[in-house]
């Protein structure tokens, strides 16, 4: 095998991990506009809060070398992006239900106070957990080499983010709810199930996978502010590439912008970040729906 | 059972209801009117999917003013709405799942026995349906809910007539069940045929209301306020 297969190898295994946690976050994302038709953009803050919440948990039991202590982390961060979700649709944005713009704009103010509390509290220095000795570390991948065991990781929580939501959606109640809901939420409405209660529980769980995305994403590579504006910039990207609410879209989405970063970056360093939006641009032109959304 | 006294709804500037009081009690009743006359907003304003200004609604002797649409119907009227609205991304065994009630009158293995079309159609989306299929199972959706009142907006528009045939029996044999039943219906033919009693809208208001036979036998009134000179059709 050559040095250039093995670099070209490594780089799209780094295109997919990345794309597994872009699609974690976005996932959650697609979700929330899926149903209640809101473009969250606090949905960035619940990532930042998520990954700050979870390593205040983390780092006294890290430093008392409880083996537990990165998967209380991730507990914490997730419960308390879910519970904030909930809070935020209850108190905040249930009563402009269809109010688009001002939901719009409540959630950018939203997003604005949580960032410079997070500041405020946590101070600016960037936070990194350290997985558990299990996932730490590094694996042998064929026609790689040497591979950062935490990243293989982070593309099996990903698959499992997309097994459970599919499941979720095809195979329980609550799934056949939210899928009426995105077709006709009035007949939904109609038929005795309570909307709004539906809607929080949309809103806890889409913010609880950008938290997941967040104490995920704090292990693979440091947290620090500015973290809120990249990922709800990914998950807009994400959504628009593969199609609102739909939950392959997100996935082939997350998988196109991920390999174009990291393939841009080794190609042609300076230009990269366009790659993104060409590949924005090419679909809105050709396909405004997104590559597998409903039209 | 179903009271409604002095209602108004308005768009803007559009006053589409302009004070209807009418009276639904055990025996199945039909409304019909001309287009535009305020019909399907009556069925959304009972529903609770617009907002009621004026006027109250009671379904036996509670107020459903200004409650969610959730829980109107889980107080028991179900609606059979214009166009069916049945959810494009659920199968028909879904539809009936998302609604049904443990103990209630109606199950899916009852709908699946009375609508045999459907029960071949389980596994179809909401829209790969005709027309006639598409309201047997909006008929359905509302059965399920265990309702006392079930309010149908138009369910013979678009049907063939030996649909409409199916149909006109289907509903007799839910009123003959004691199945509240308000239709709303351009078809005078389904409307005299299943109701008992008729109450005809003229601009948002009730502007007569008379036995059915009456109307269907008397081209002079349905001149009057339908502007069609034959009943049937």
């Amino acid at each position: 095998m050559s040095a250039g297969m093995d670099l070209a190898a490594t780089i799209v295994l780094n295109g997919l991990t990345l794309a597994a946690l872009y699609f974690i976050v976005a996932s959650g994302f697609s979700l929330i506009f899926g149903l209640m038709r809101v473009v969250n953009m606090a949905h960035g803050a619940m990532y930042l809060v998520a990954g700050y919440v979870g390593y205040a948990v983390f780092e006294p039991l890290y430093d008392r070398d409880v083996w537990y202590a990165w998967y209380v982390g991730v507990a914490a961060g997730v419960a308390f992006a879910a519970v904030f979700g909930a809070f935020v649709q209850v108190v905040l944005l249930g009563w402009m239900q269809g109010q688009e713009l001002r939901q719009a704009l409540v959630t950018i103010g939203l997003s604005i106070i949580v960032a410079d509390q997070l500041l405020a509290i946590y101070g600016g220095t960037p936070r990194q957990f350290f997985a558990p000795d299990a996932i730490f570390g590094s694996t042998q991948v064929p026609g790689v080499g040497g591979y950062p065991t935490f990243r293989l990781v982070q593309i099996g929580i990903a698959l499992a983010v997309g097994i459970g939501l599919w499941l979720l959606l095809n195979r329980t109640k609550l799934g056949m709810m939210i899928r009426a809901g995105v077709d006709d939420r009035q007949m939904l409405g109609a038929c005795g199930v309570n909307v709004p209660l539906v809607g929080v529980a949309v809103f806890a769980l889409g913010s609880a996978l950008a938290g997941l995305g967040g104490v995920v994403g704090a292990t693979a590579q440091p947290l620090a502010m500015g973290a809120d504006g990249r990922f709800l910039l990914i998950s807009l990207v994400v959504v628009i590439v593969g199609g609102m609410g739909s939950v392959t879209g997100t996935a082939l989405g997350a998988v196109l912008i991920g390999l174009a970063e990291q393939i841009g970056q080794a190609l042609f360093p300076t230009y990269s970040v366009i790659l993104t939006f060409v590949i924005m641009v090419a679909v809105l032109a050709l396909r405004p729906q997104g590559i597998l959304g409903r039209a | 059972m179903l009271e409604i006294r002095d209602l108004h709804v308005r768009f803007g500037q559009a006053h589409i209801l302009q004070g209807v009081s009418l009276s639904v009690g055990a025996r199945p009743m039909a409304i019909v009117g001309r287009n535009g006359m305020g019909k399907t907003t009556l069925c959304q304003a009972v529903m609770g999917l617009v907002a009621v200004r004026e006027g109250e609604i009671a379904l036996e002797g509670a107020a459903l003013n200004g409650l969610p649409p959730f829980r109107i119907a889980r107080r028991g009227i179900a609606l059979v709405p214009q166009g069916r609205r049945t959810f494009p991304s659920l199968t028909v065994d879904e539809h009936l799942r998302l609604v049904a009630r443990r103990g209630a009158r109606w199950s899916p293995e009852r709908v699946y026995e009375t609508f045999p079309r459907l029960a071949e159609r389980r596994r179809n989306g909401g829209t790969e349906l005709s027309g006639g299929e598409q309201q047997m199972l909006a008929i359905a959706r509302a059965l399920l809910m265990d309702p006392k009142l079930v309010i149908m907006d138009e369910p013979s528009e678009g049907l063939a007539p030996v649909i409409v045939d199916h149909l006109i029996t289907v509903l007799r044999g839910l009123s003959a069940e004691g199945m509240g039943l308000l239709l709303i219906e351009q078809n005078l033919r389904v409307a005299t045929e299943v109701a008992e009693e008729v109450a005809i809208m003229v601009t948002g208001r009730i502007a007569a209301r008379m036995p059915a036979r009456e109307l269907a036998e008397n081209p002079e009134l349905q001149r009057r306020y339908l502007g069609v000179a034959t009943g049937g059709h």
